[in-house]
C-alpha cells in the first residue's frame, strides 16, 4: 500500500468523502477551505471557498452534482460540485457541526451547535436537486434533541428516519417528520465521534471517545459488534470488500507533548467486522486521525489527520486475497 | 505467517469465529429481505447496489 500524501490543508482536518463513484474525494478543514481531489493520483482538482469559519463537515449527493458544507461560520452551504460555485447559503444562530444528505437526495439534514442561549438541533430541510433552483431556508423540522447534544447523525434507509449520536455516548432514532424521539440507547461511555453508515443503510458504526467503536442494527438500534481499542476514537468506516472496519483516532496533543507518534496511536487500525479481531494497522499520521472515508467499491481508503494531511491509500492484490484461516 | 497462524488457532477458536459468521450471515440474510420488501412495498427496485464495474472514471 503506497499512500498517496494530499497536501493543501494548512489546519486538521475534520471530514473527507468519497463521492458515489469514487473517483473523487472531497475533504474539509480547521483553515476554511473545501479541496476536491482526484482519488486515484490524488490531483486536486479545485476549492470551494466561501466559508469564514472552520468547517467542520461534508457530503456529497449521490449524482456528485451538489455538495453541502457545514461550518463554524454558522452556515450550512451547497455547492454545485462542477464548477465549484456556491448556489445556496443557510444560516443558523450557531455553528454547524454534521450535514447529511437523505438517501434519495431529497432532504438534508444539519447538526447544530449548542451554545449559550441556543439548544443544539438538528434541522431537517428539503432540497431542490436543481442547480438552477432556489433553495427553501425553512426547516421541514428543526429537533431538540434532550439531555446531551447531538453531535453527528445521519439517515436511514428509505428516510425512515434519522440516527443521532451525541456527547454522553447515547444514540438515538428520531422521527425526522414529527422531531419525536423513536427509541434510545447508551452504548457508549464517552462522546461520539463518528456514524456511518453501511452500503444498505441496515445497520452502521459509530466511534467514540471512549476508545470503542460499535456497530447496530438501523431499525433495531441492537447492538452486533464492538471493537475495543487502546486510543480514544474519531472516526470509524465499513469497507464494502472485505469483512473490515478501519477505525482512526489517537491521543490529543495535549496529552502527548511528552511522548512520540508511536504512544500517541495514530494509526488506522483494521479490525474484523465479523470476529470483532484487530488485523492490521496503517501508519503514517504524525497526529490523530480525525476522519476515515472508504472507496465506496472498496479500492482504497482515505484518513485525514490532525496533521493536516490526507493520506490516500490504495489495496495492493494481498488485501483483496486476505483469508481468515479454515473460515 | 498464515502458516504459523493456521496452526496457532485451536479447535474452540475456530468454532467461535464460524459461529460468529454464521450467525451474522443468518443476522444479513433477514435484514437484506426485510429491505427488499419495504423498497418493494415504496414501489423501488429490490437493492440499489452500486454498478462498480461500469463506474465512468474521468481522468
Amino acid at each position: 500500500m503506497r499512500p498517496i500524501l494530499l497536501q493543501g490543508h494548512t489546519r486538521s482536518l475534520t471530514q473527507i468523502k468519497y463521492n458515489a463513484e469514487g473517483d473523487l474525494l472531497f475533504s474539509v478543514s480547521k483553515d476554511h477551505v473545501v479541496n476536491v481531489w482526484y482519488s486515484h493520483n490524488g490531483e486536486r482538482l479545485g476549492t470551494y471557498n466561501g466559508h469564514v469559519g472552520a468547517i467542520w463537515s461534508v457530503a456529497v449527493n449521490s449524482t456528485s452534482t451538489l455538495l453541502i458544507t457545514g461550518s463554524a461560520d454558522n452556515s450550512a452551504k451547497l455547492w454545485e460540485v462542477r464548477t465549484g460555485k456556491c448556489l445556496h447559503t443557510w444560516e443558523f444562530k450557531t455553528a454547524v457541526k454534521r450535514v447529511a444528505f437523505s438517501e434519495d437526495d431529497s432532504m438534508i439534514l444539519a447538526v447544530t451547535e449548542q451554545r449559550m442561549g441556543y439548544p443544539g438541533s438538528v434541522v431537517i430541510l428539503s432540497l431542490n436537486q436543481d442547480i438552477d433552483a432556489k433553495q427553501s431556508d425553512e426547516p421541514i423540522t428543526t429537533i431538540h434533541p434532550e439531555g446531551s447534544k447531538a453531535m453527528v447523525a445521519d439517515w436511514g434507509y428509505l428516510n425512515k428516519y434519522i440516527i443521532t449520536g451525541h456527547e454522553n455516548g447515547t444514540i438515538s432514532q428520531y422521527d425526522w417528520k414529527t422531531g419525536n424521539l423513536i427509541q434510545s440507547i447508551q452504548p457508549h461511555t464517552a462522546e461520539i465521534t463518528d456514524l456511518q453508515m453501511s452500503e444498505d443503510r441496515t445497520y452502521f458504526i459509530t466511534s467514540s471517545k471512549d476508545k470503542s467503536a460499535q456497530i447496530f442494527e438501523s431499525n433495531t438500534l441492537s447492538p452486533l459488534k464492538k471493537y475495543v481499542t487502546d486510543a480514544p476514537l474519531n472516526s470509524a468506516s465499513i469497507t464494502p470488500v472485505q469483512e473490515f472496519v478501519i477505525l482512526g483516532g489517537g491521543q490529543e496533543a495535549m496529552h502527548v507533548t511528552t511522548t512520540g507518534a508511536r504512544q500517541g496511536k495514530f494509526e488506522c487500525r483494521f479490525w474484523h467486522k465479523i470476529l470483532e479481531e484487530e488485523v492490521g494497522r496503517v501508519k503514517g499520521h504524525f497526529g490523530p486521525i480525525n476522519t476515515i472515508s472508504v472507496h465506496p467499491s472498496g479500492q482504497s481508503f482515505s484518513s485525514g489527520g490532525e496533521d493536516g494531511y490526507v493520506r490516500v491509500h490504495h489495496f495492493d492484490q494481498d488485501y483483496f486475497k486476505f483469508k481468515y484461516p479454515d473460515l | 505467517e498464515d502458516a504459523r497462524e493456521k496452526s496457532s488457532v485451536s479447535k474452540e477458536l475456530l468454532a467461535h469465529r464460524r459461529r460468529l459468521v454464521d450467525e451474522w450471515n443468518a443476522w444479513r440474510k433477514r435484514v437484506e429481505k426485510e429491505l427488499i420488501e419495504e423498497r418493494q412495498a415504496a414501489g423501488l427496485p429490490p437493492v440499489s447496489i452500486r454498478d462498480t464495474e461500469n463506474v465512468e472514471v474521468i481522468e
